[in-house]
């Protein structure tokens, strides 16, 4: 108790305070710093010299967050529903197929997105192509966001379809019967009877991804690195280039600083949302 | 008309199998391209190796080069182990502790800290890695493996803990009370019943706390100095590099990926030994 205390309270409160407070430096390459007080958001906000790759990294933001959770819990659906549908020794293995992006390594999983959708003819679906006497596409130039989304996107997909497949297995035989007797076609089946029933796992699903996509940028920076032209920068990947590559630690940390506000702000709605007591007794695990 | 309505209800059936087949096959492929790429030889007709060999296994016994330098995959591989093993072993005292705490002892807080866990695993610790760098560079731990280790674990401590803690709810009291009357101390009760008990969760824990560290990435790449490789910044680095051979990388990828897949069986094992998470568990 008291060691686990202490190490949380080292690696999680004082990073969380000391973030709010590089962000009002201007530490950089030297690590010397002073308060500079407002500076780092002014120029977040466009006030005085401002960033102009804000409002691009913002909306790339945006819009991955927007494309990865409808295939996270689409996906998720159709891969539990099938799944579940199929001789189970036939599901099991889809399922495992779909649990693999989790527990590879994340490099792993980069490799094989950056490779699979290599622009040149060595690149495994540009290969495919050259077989069947195709011209090659320059994958990463053309789709840069829709590859990224895809790749971050069945990562999650592995986890909700964990999460939908384990709810469907609990509700009972009789619902589904009942309806097929009633008449009802296997999509008013999927339709009117199994999604109704999920309303609980697809919300705590969306909110955890909603979360989850908005923090990530790890397999992002693997498979393209942000690039083309930051076309795939999203904020705490800007955050993190801003730090490390160029060495503005002060206006990194106040990036990720309102991105914690931003999490903050959605965990309180969560929390309200779903209240204390649920997350008490439904404390989910992740993969 | 019998046929008829027979060959309909086989074609029903038959419908998710060829929905799931069309939702799978690009990453059938991309998986079975990884293993045709890892094991194929020399020149390579679309996705179809020539010969089958071992040839792109060659860093098994040959050092890699990497820009000027050299390592070998057996540096990393020892890297990751050492890194990994710490982070796994500070994540099950820690969880092993704070969960039998949290699971049988009364004190004020306990639901609080109980929230408290599940609310900071929402704040992933990727976004915090500015303040934890400093934070390393001030204790003097940064560039050090087992420092780095040390702020790994922490990451997977809140979850840890909620895994340990429904391991020990798991036991009944009895088993407890009766250790008491007969004269144990509260730690005595806690090492000589309750980890022999739990150890499929030991084990469970132990393997959450290996596996995130084995994988990752970040924490790696950014605090340590790129002098100590370990697997993950080795296939970065070398990914990252003007000639990419393909077929090399997909065998270090094959050997790092190995070890982390079996353990998932492993755990999933251990997860079903032990009743967790009232049957809502995902493991």
């Amino acid at each position: 108790m008291g060691p686990s205390i202490g190490l949380i309270f080292f690696f999680y409160f004082i990073p969380v305070i000391l973030t709010f407070l590089i962000a009002f430096t201007n530490m950089g390459r030297t690590l010397r710093w002073e308060f500079i007080g407002l500076q780092n958001f002014a120029r977040l906000f466009g006030i005085g010299a401002r960033d102009p790759l804000v409002p691009k990294v913002l909306l790339n933001t945006l819009l991955y967050t927007a494309g990865a959770l409808p295939v996270t819990i689409i996906g998720g659906l159709l891969v539990s529903i099938l799944s579940m549908r199929m001789h189970p020794k036939a599901g099991l293995f889809f399922r495992t197929l779909f649990f693999v992006p989790r527990a590879l390594p994340p490099v792993v999983w980069g490799f094989l997105w950056a490779w699979s959708f290599e622009g040149t003819r060595y690149g495994l679906f540009n290969a495919i192509r050259t077989a069947l006497g195709l011209p090659i596409i320059h994958w990463f130039i053309r789709h840069p966001m829709l590859i990224v989304i895809l790749a971050n996107g069945f990562l999650g997909v592995s986890l909700a379809m964990l999460v939908f497949s384990s709810a469907i297995a609990t509700i009972p035989k009789d619902y589904t019967r009942a309806a097929e007797i009633d008449g009802a076609t296997e999509w008013q089946v999927v339709r009117y009877v199994i999604i109704p029933l999920l309303k609980w796992p697809i919300l705590t699903m969306t909110a955890w991804h909603l979360m989850s996509f908005l923090n990530s940028y790890v397999y992002i920076m693997l498979i393209t690195g942000g690039g083309p032209y930051y076309a795939t920068e999203v904020w705490s990947l800007y955050a993190y280039h801003a730090a490390f590559n160029s060495y503005r630690y002060g206006y990194g940390a106040s990036l990720i600083s309102l991105l914690v506000i931003v999490n903050v702000v959605l965990l309180f709605v969560v929390v309200r949302a779903f209240g204390m007591r649920r997350m008490l007794t439904k404390g989910k695990i992740e993969l | 008309m019998r046929t008829y309505r027979g060959l309909m209800r086989y074609l029903e059936g038959a419908v998710p199998y060829i929905l799931m087949a069309i939702v799978s096959a690009p990453f059938l492929t991309m998986y079975i391209g990884f293993f045709l790429r890892a094991f194929g030889e020399g020149a390579v007709l679309g996705i179809l190796p020539r010969k089958w060999g071992f040839s792109n296994f060659q860093f098994l016994w040959k050092p890699i080069a990497w820009g000027l330098g050299q390592t070998t995959m057996w540096t990393a591989l020892g890297n990751t182990i050492l890194f990994a093993v710490t982070s796994g072993i500070v994540v099950t005292v820690i969880c092993m502790l704070a969960g039998y705490a949290l699971s049988r002892v009364e004190f004020r807080g306990r639901n609080f800290y109980l929230v408290l866990q599940l609310v900071l695993h929402a704040v992933p610790g990727q976004i915090l890695l500015i303040a934890v760098f400093f934070l390393l560079l001030y204790v003097g731990l940064l560039h050090r493996i087992p420092g780095v280790a040390l702020a790994r674990a922490s990451l997977e401590i809140p979850l840890g803990i909620w895994m340990a803690k429904g391991f020990f709810d798991g036991i009944p009291w009895d088993v407890e009370r009766s250790a008491m009357v007969d004269g144990c101390t509260r730690f005595q009760v806690w090492y000589k019943i309750f980890l022999p008990l739990v150890k499929p969760g030991i084990a469970a824990v132990f393997i959450w706390g290996f596996l995130f560290a084995w994988h990752d990435f970040i924490y790696v790449y950014t605090l340590l100095p790129g002098t100590i490789k370990v697997m993950s910044t080795l296939i970065q680095s070398l990914l990252a590099t003007e000639v990419i051979d393909y077929g090399y990388l997909a065998a270090l990828s094959l050997i790092y990926a190995v070890p982390p897949l079996a353990l998932f069986v492993f755990l999933q094992r251990a997860l079903l030994k032990v009743p967790v998470f009232g049957g809502k568990g995902i493991g």
